[in-house]
């Protein structure tokens, strides 16, 4: 029998004795702008059903009837937490079928931006999983450090989260001289905070009897589920775009891909927590490497594409993002194709929550983390 | 409803004189001005602190609903970490039953799907109630104003008290219509609430 659909589903009905089918959300403090249905028996969950597409809202389409740099600051707005990585594959691509060479400065503050907003990303990441797990502090002190990193973006790009940083052709602002001695002053604080996270958090007995063995995704489920980011290297699979096929200069840099092979909720968080070491390692070595030069070629307003295809693949702080663009010659894009990390592990969603208890939950859904609005797009 | 109840049992103390139809227009100056001064004094007496009283309970105890309904939610969270941390102004997001909230903040856009369930969400909230508009979006649609699945402002759906600016609007722009809504709710008539 198959779950009560949209209309009937908005209530928790009592199906018999000791079976309940609960309607969760989109207004919970568990789920946010996202929906799902889960059938219950007892404490055990037996079938879930999510339901996306409470923000779905046309970006795709939308980018059909806008210039090519009129589209930036509407594609970010899909992934506010992640707002350069998820506009460096489209700028990637709409160069690429300009034909533009990016000015090796240019790559590089890229690289910085995008490695910046992953730990802002994986920041707010924390604090909630803190908050879903019951651990008030650990919703305080991310959000509070996550402030710190925003600062240090919004020194290169101006404004708070939005700056619309990557246009095709290169960035948009070159940096602050002081960035640098900044930058060593924060990535030092934030060490330390590190330690006090792994002392206060992820290795208190709460978090490891709530996470361990908690939704266990195993490696060829993971792989034949087709999932990204995290949920992919916590399950065993080291992949990553940064590796396989490096973009801007991340060839020339040396870091670690931290993979798990729990696959479970505390593997995931793991993994978060040591690509944030990872990401100021990488700003802290291009600082280091970067050229002097251009930043950016300039362009008119109205550029136009060649005719043809581009597909352009990154790491964002989710997984591989990525953008195919139709061109057909003109000023904008015929059409354009977003492929993000959150709607790709959706669908291990409904594979973790059926066998695992209900108050287990909360942190099976936000180990995933599954940004709605960027799923949606 | 306090100021209606003592007028009417005010009236009925009065002593009705030839007939209470012709009471205010022709017989004379004297009980129109009683009456007038009567009320006048309920009003500086009861009405005026029960007012102030009850707003100023209202004012510092606001719960948000938690509501996400896009993007702008992320300042939403920033504006509840340690650096903004609007819990300072009385704004703590309920985590409970809505029905326990007395404010919903629209964190920005508005899909079509998502409409009939804030307008769901909107009716089961007990009364006084008050809206926030967050973010472009839901004033009026935002960058994705020709889009075909967004409401162009939120506004065609519940009624707004204040309306913030802004994709998204920076932490402090939501703090200060915090600040507005106070304001507004202190100004407020008890009598008519929303
Ligand atoms: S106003 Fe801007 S930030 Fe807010 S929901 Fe709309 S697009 Fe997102």
């Amino acid at each position: 029998m198959s779950l009560p659909t949209q209309s009937s589903g908005l209530f928790t009905e009592q199906v018999s004795e000791d079976k309940l089918v609960v309607s969760i959300g989109p207004q919970h403090p568990g789920a946010g702008h996202f929906r799902f249905t889960i059938r219950v028996e007892g404490d055990t969950i037996t079938e879930c059903i999510p339901d996306p597409g409470y923000v779905h809202r046309g970006g795709e389409k939308q980018t059909e009837y806008r210039t090519y740099i009129q589209s930036i600051p509407m594609i970010e707005r899909s992934s506010l937490l992640d707002v350069t990585n998820i506009t460096l594959p489209y700028c990637m691509a709409a160069e690429e079928l300009m034909g533009i060479q990016v000015p090796p400065r240019a790559q590089y503050l890229r690289m910085i931006m995008s490695e910046n907003q992953r730990i802002i990303s994986h920041l707010y990441w924390l604090g909630i999983q803190g908050i879903f797990l019951g651990h008030s502090t650990m919703f305080m002190w991310p959000l509070g450090d996550r402030d710190i990193f925003i600062d240090l973006g919004q020194m290169i790009g101006g404004a708070r989260i939005t700056y619309s940083y990557c246009v095709p052709g290169g960035v948009r602002n070159d940096m602050p001289p002081n960035f640098k001695d900044r930058a060593m002053k924060v990535f030092e604080y934030f060490e330390s905070r590190l330690k006090d996270y792994e002392r206060i958090f992820f290795r208190s007995p709460l978090f490891e009897k709530r996470t361990r063995g908690v939704g266990v995704l195993s490696r060829s489920d993971a792989i034949s589920l087709g999932v990204a980011g995290q949920v992919l290297r916590a399950s065993g699979v080291k992949s990553d775009t940064r590796i396989d096929e490096p973009y801007c200069f991340y060839k020339d840099i040396s870091f670690e891909v931290p993979v798990y092979d729990d696959g479970d909720t505390w593997a995931r968080c793991m993994v978060h927590l040591e690509e944030m070491r990872q990401s100021m390692s990488i700003i802290r070595q291009c600082l280091e490497k970067m050229p002097q030069g251009q930043i950016k070629v300039k362009l008119s307003p109205q550029q136009r594409a060649q005719a043809g295809e581009a597909y352009c693949r990154t790491e964002a702080a989710r997984g591989a993002m990525a953008f195919h663009i139709i061109s057909d010659g003109s000023t904008k894009p015929y059409r354009t194709k977003w492929s993000v990390p959150s709607f790709r592990n959706l669908i291990a969603l409904p594979k973790l929550l059926v066998g695992s208890h209900v108050a287990d939950m909360p942190a099976i859904y936000w180990s995933l983390d599954y940004w709605p609005v960027e799923a949606d797009r | 409803m306090v100021a209606q109840e003592l007028e009417s049992q005010q009236q009925q103390q009065q002593p009705p004189k030839k007939g209470s139809a012709s009471l205010h227009s022709h017989e004379g100056p004297g009980l129109n001005i009683l009456v007038g001064k009567a009320r006048e004094v309920i009003q500086q007496a009861i009405v005026d602190p029960v007012t102030y009283l009850a707003n100023w309970g209202r004012l510092y105890s606001l719960w948000p609903v938690h509501l996400e309904t896009a993007c702008c939610s992320i300042e939403w969270g920033a504006v509840s970490g340690p650096r903004f941390d609007a819990e300072r102004y009385g704004i703590l997001e309920a985590f409970g039953s809505l029905r326990q909230c007395d404010l919903v903040v629209v964190h920005g856009t508005v899909t079509r799907k998502m409409a009939p369930r804030l307008r769901f969400i909107y009716d089961q909230m007990p009364e006084p109630k008050w809206v926030i508009a967050m973010g472009a979006c839901s004033i009026s649609g935002g960058v994705y104003f020709d889009s075909y699945n967004v409401l162009p402002g939120v506004d065609q759906v519940i009624p707004v008290d204040v309306y913030v600016p802004g994709c998204p609007p920076r932490p402090e722009e939501l703090i200060d219509a915090f600040i507005l809504l106070q304001d507004k709710i202190r100004n407020s008539n008890i009598k008519k609430t929303s």
